[in-house]
């Protein structure tokens, strides 16, 4: 914990005093979610998640392809981001200081990820994909800094930041996702300058979208079962 | 597995941490919106600017079509109170209830005789909404639902409570998902004694739909029950004397987990419970419903131990007969609850700042027969609506139909407007949603 504490220190001293802000929030949900699968009940969730293969998880759509950079400026198919493995798919922007916003669902998925560094069979099973939708701020040099920040494990799972060359090129697979985004009125918001809802998708190996997850239901006790619960599915249809 | 006791007091600090910050970085989004919607939905910001009013058509009155009326609700605004678009469908379809997607961009309008639903964008001007897609498969994509009453906002999709089959065109139903962008995902049946999978109390299952809504933070659906396609359609004299069309309506309401979507217990609510309120706060485990045949107000809560359980809390007035409660809407503390009765025309407000002793601590005639009611997010502003079913609705003069607006003191209801649907040539006002500018501006790419 100690350790932990220090080199979050370490990463705000390189950072600027918006993205200070935008961390603590991110950092602080980590914090919170750190075993949340292991963790009961809390005011937000207060349930016990369901056994993972006890219920079904319906084909919602196909997940959409298109063109984005990576953070190392490369150009990346996003369908080979969404195919292969179990995807974990977030739409973010790293200006968002909405709390139960980008930081929130960043929390999340850096838990999972988080848990696979503990899990190797895991690991090697599922991909966490952050796509930025502000790709004028979020560039790719911007992201790969902001991705060494948030991932805390290396020996996790993969997790790709992806952007876009522009805003031209987002927009197809903001439509595809339904994504809705908009400028705030008050571009100096404390929130940041971007209104959107919290957009996380579960997409199986075959590319098709088996759920959506909003702030509401963004729980990480539950986004993992429906993980196993494909996993479980898998491991049926293979015996079959 | 229990949580170490470091983990506890880690995430204790942890919010108090982030409630410093969001503190430092200043209010959240304030919500001011109707209290019957969706908690998946996005909210507005301010004042309700519009109305909408999905309008059943009459054959004869304008262009006979049910329609999406938009009426300017802003009081500063030259056209408060008037009518500012009307968007027609093809034909009459029974329509009856309507939901926003989660991102508030479209109106999904569903008609109970056709089974259409009618999906309108009103994102691109939200004064003018406009029709972009229509789902006219309902039956065979479905599996054999019919009848779909509203669409309920999830996350990325949409939950369709049915009220009938293809099949009999009884009660039996189901609840339906399709995505926002209108692509079928799945068919889930009410339970029924044959088939509960899995529902505790199964012997009261009896596979009736009507409403239902989602508490996130309990992971838990709540279905209520009405009655089938041969019952709504059929006029409302027919069947109060036709002592079998009587036995066919819903008794009951089922618990579900929501994130399985599986049944998990069945309570016994005689007399057909209709719509269905979620409290708002985070200590209230509890959902009210008003059961139109019986006149009495029941409350599904979570007790000590939390188990979910259903108990009458009170009657709806002391008329004979019963006044036909047919909508409630719960204000956002959770203190008050305004009640829609048909039969009389009036509404009743109760104090349930008690919900296990509800107390009517006001009426008013709104008029001859009044449905829908529905209240802003701060609890000032309500608007009630007419028409219930084109078949169950008033004869001659009693047939009024009307949208009318009302200011709430908290002790009284003052009236602020007055639209005459007949008058003006539209037809019957049923379901009511509430619409702003302020809920998002075009698309970042799309603007440019």
């Amino acid at each position: 914990m100690l350790l932990h504490l220090q080199n979050a220190r370490k990463r705000v001293l390189r950072m600027n005093f918006k993205e200070i802000g935008v961390f603590i929030l991110a950092y602080t949900f980590a914090l919170c979610l750190t075993n949340a699968s292991d963790s009961p009940r809390d005011s937000d969730y207060d349930y016990d998640p369901p056994a993972p293969g006890s219920y079904a998880l319906p084909v919602v759509k196909l997940a959409a392809d298109g063109a984005l950079l990576d953070t190392n400026n490369k150009v990346v198919n996003l369908r080979d981001l969404t195919h292969g493995r179990v995807t974990v798919l977030s739409f973010i922007y790293t200006r968002c200081a909405a709390p139960k916003g980008c930081p929130y669902a960043v929390g999340i998925l850096g838990q999972l990820h988080d848990l696979t560094a503990k899990d190797k069979a895991l690991a090697k099973t599922i991909r966490l994909v952050s796509i930025s939708f502000d790709p004028e701020y979020d560039t790719p040099q911007h992201l790969a800094a902001y991705a060494e920040n948030i991932r805390e494990e290396n020996s996790g799972c993969e997790w790709r930041f992806v952007t876009a060359k522009s805003r031209a090129e987002l927009e197809p697979i903001l439509l595809a996702y339904d994504q809705a985004v908009d400028k705030r009125s008050n571009p100096a918001d404390p929130q940041g300058p971007l209104y959107h809802l919290v957009r996380v998708f579960l997409i199986d190996r075959q590319g098709r979208i088996r759920n959506i997850y909003s702030s509401g239901t963004l729980d990480s006790r539950l986004v993992l079962a429906d993980v196993k619960t494909l996993l479980l599915e898998e491991s049926k249809l293979s015996n079959q | 597995m229990k949580m170490p006791a470091n983990c506890q007091l880690q995430i204790k600090i942890s919010f108090a941490a982030i409630g410093a910050l969001v503190l430092a970085l200043g209010p959240l989004v304030s919500r001011a919106d109707e209290t019957c919607s969706s908690p998946y939905l996005a909210r507005i910001d301010g004042q309700e600017e519009f109305v909408y009013v999905w309008t059943l058509g009459v054959e004869g009155l304008g262009d006979g079509a049910d329609k999406l009326v938009t009426v300017d609700a802003k009081p500063d605004s030259p056209s408060y109170g008037k009518v500012i678009n009307s968007a027609s469908v093809d034909g009459r379809n029974e329509a009856h209830h309507a939901g926003f997607t989660d991102d508030r961009r479209q109106v999904w309008c569903a008609g109970l005789e056709t089974s259409r639903v009618f999906i309108f964008d009103i994102h691109t001007d939200p004064t003018k909404p406009k029709l972009t897609k229509t789902i006219d498969n309902f039956a065979e994509t479905t599996g054999g639902a019919i009848g779909p009453h509203g669409a309920y906002a999830l996350p990325g999709r949409v939950l369709i409570p049915c009220l009938s089959n293809a099949t009999d065109k009884g009660g039996r139903t189901a609840l339906v998902e399709y995505s926002n962008d209108g692509n079928y995902i799945a068919t889930h049946w009410l339970p029924t004694k044959n088939d509960a999978r899995g529902a505790a109390n199964s012997e009261l299952a009896d596979g009736y739909g009507y409403d239902a809504r989602v508490l996130p933070r309990k992971n838990v659906l709540l279905t209520s029950s009405f009655t089938g396609w041969n019952n709504y359609m059929m006029d409302f004299g027919k069947i109060t004397a036709d002592t079998e069309a009587m036995k066919h309506f819903g008794n009951s309401m089922v618990i579900w987990d929501f994130h399985t979507r599986q049944p998990k217990k069945v309570f016994a609510v005689p007399g057909a419970p209709l719509e269905i309120r979620w409290a708002w706060s985070n200590n209230h485990n509890y959902a009210f419903t008003a059961t139109a045949l019986g006149s009495k107000l029941w409350l599904v809560y979570a007790d000590d131990k939390g188990e979910w359980q259903a108990k009458e809390v009170a009657p709806i007035s002391d008329v004979k007969g019963g006044v036909l409660p047919v909508d409630i809407s719960l204000s956002a503390d959770d203190k008050t609850l305004f009640v829609g009765c048909f039969g009389d025309g009036k509404c009743r407000v109760f104090d349930v700042s008690d919900a296990q002793k509800p107390k009517q601590i006001y009426e008013k005639l709104i008029g001859k027969q009044v449905n829908m009611v529905s209240q802003s997010w701060d609890g000032k502003r309500l608007y009630f609506t007419s028409s219930l079913l084109a078949h169950w609705d008033k004869q001659g003069a009693d047939n009024e139909q009307f949208l009318r607006a009302y200011a709430w003191d908290g002790k009284e209801l003052r009236p602020s407007f007055d639209l005459d649907f007949t008058a003006l040539k539209l037809g019957r006002p049923h379901h009511m949603l509430f619409g702003s500018t302020k809920i998002g501006s075009p698309r970042i790419v799309a603007a440019r």
